[in-house]
């Protein structure tokens, strides 16, 4: 692995996991954060927040020990990175952000295999530089983060009328329970690939 | 010997990096465990304030071992809630139950001599969103505040206001109503009997 293979442009690195390759809405990977704690937006947030940190963290360290890493060990070493700053993370939400890391529960220990990240440290990080890495990290995580808010938006406003706490529907809006269980992550999330999907022409010639 | 010299060669990194990690990990555990500590006990303790407004204190008095029934065991702990003056004025007790999705773990306050409920409310609950969840909403709640600390019996139809030992069930959610009822009622009488047996509370009749 000593040769930096993922070469591209700064700004490529940055945008690509924005819109390009956005994990959630164009590659569908680590869809479990997603579907699971897009109830509201104020915990989504935090999830994202969590996540990009995660995948700082773990890009810098794996980019850093790219060159002496063996490759039939890499991904125990991913593993064992990623694992470390996500308890990390999780104590810190215990400690900090109570309220938060009562509704997340168990979905911010779960980020250790969340594929967005291990994926990251193996197609990016541990082919490519350190600020290549940085920029690839804080992009991928952007996009999970808008991703994941945008989900949890829509979520909210129709389960609860509110917008982080905010009253956005008129008072005569009868709220719709069941975008707040899991069937309505899955329909949310379905129209907006679709949406997607659409907007991009991906589905051209499919007919 | 080569052996364990191949094994050093291939994976010192691996060893190295999880020592350093360990103690990142360890280092962050030891500054933050406090804090996370003294969260769960404000957390609580809020909880039995809300419960007992009049109490400016809580003692932990004793752990009570309550025998659910069918071989199964749990322990209660129970909180002496004390007034300005350090009169005792309640307690409230832990207790727990299988809901419909999740474990409930509740605090229950009582009066001084286990006669009525002053209220209960949920330490961890996390039942079905719209449905379950509205067991922590006040108008179910509120249904044990006053209530005489005795078998509670739940009822599907009925007038919620009224203040009495029939508790209306939460629509949509018959297995949640029936564990918060039963939980009140396996934890109550037992615990009434262990601080009978220690002396801690007189019997009023």
């Amino acid at each position: 692995m000593a040769n930096d293979a993922y070469q591209p442009s700064l700004l490529d690195a940055l945008t690509v996991g924005i819109w390009r390759e956005n994990p959630t809405f164009r590659l569908l990977i680590g869809m479990c954060p997603p579907l699971a704690v897009s109830t509201a937006v104020k915990p989504a947030l935090t999830m994202g927040l969590s996540v990009i940190f995660v995948l700082i963290c773990s890009n810098l360290v794996i980019s850093s020990m790219r060159n002496i890493l063996k490759p039939h060990l890499r991904i125990m070493m991913f593993t064992l990175t990623i694992a470390t700053f996500v308890t990390i993370c999780d104590l810190y939400l215990r400690a900090f952000l109570p309220d938060m890391s009562k509704i997340l529960g168990p979905y911010v220990p779960l980020i250790i295999v969340n594929c967005i990240i291990i994926f990251r440290a193996e197609a990016c990080a541990s082919k490519s530089g350190l600020l290549v890495s940085l920029l690839d990290a804080i992009g991928t995580g952007t996009g999970f983060t808008i991703a994941i808010c945008i989900l949890a938006g829509i979520r909210e406003i129709l389960a609860t009328g509110n917008l982080i706490g905010y009253r956005v529907m008129p008072e005569a809006f009868v709220p719709w329970l069941a975008m707040q269980m899991p069937v309505g992550a899955f329909v949310t999330l379905g129209l907006i690939l679709g949406l997607s999907a659409a907007l991009t022409g991906k589905n051209k010639g499919a007919a | 010997m080569s052996k364990i010299k191949l094994f050093i060669q291939e994976s010192w990194l691996l060893l190295v990096s999880a020592f350093f990690f360990g103690l990142l990990i360890a280092v962050a555990d030891k500054a933050w465990t406090p804090k996370i500590e003294q969260n769960k006990l404000g957390e609580t303790n809020q909880k039995m304030t809300s419960l007992i407004p009049a109490a400016v204190n809580f003692e932990q008095t004793a752990d009570a071992e309550i025998d659910l029934g069918a071989g199964k065991k749990s322990k209660s702990r129970i909180y002496k809630a004390l007034s300005a003056d350090g009169q005792c004025i309640g307690w409230t007790l832990t207790a727990e139950g299988s809901g419909f999705a999740d474990k409930i773990e509740m605090i229950i306050a009582v009066d001084k001599n286990f006669e009525k409920i002053a209220g209960i409310d949920f330490a961890s609950i996390n039942e079905t969103p719209g449905f379950g969840d509205n067991a922590n909403k006040p108008a179910f709640r509120n249904q044990f505040a006053q209530a005489p600390a005795e078998d509670l019996k739940l009822t599907k139809t009925g007038d919620a206001g009224k203040i009495d030992a029939e508790i209306v069930a939460i629509t949509g959610a018959t297995v949640t109503s029936t564990a918060v009822v039963n939980s009140v009622n396996n934890y109550i009488k037992p615990v009434k009997e262990y601080m009978l047996s220690k002396g801690l509370i007189q019997n009023g009749k």
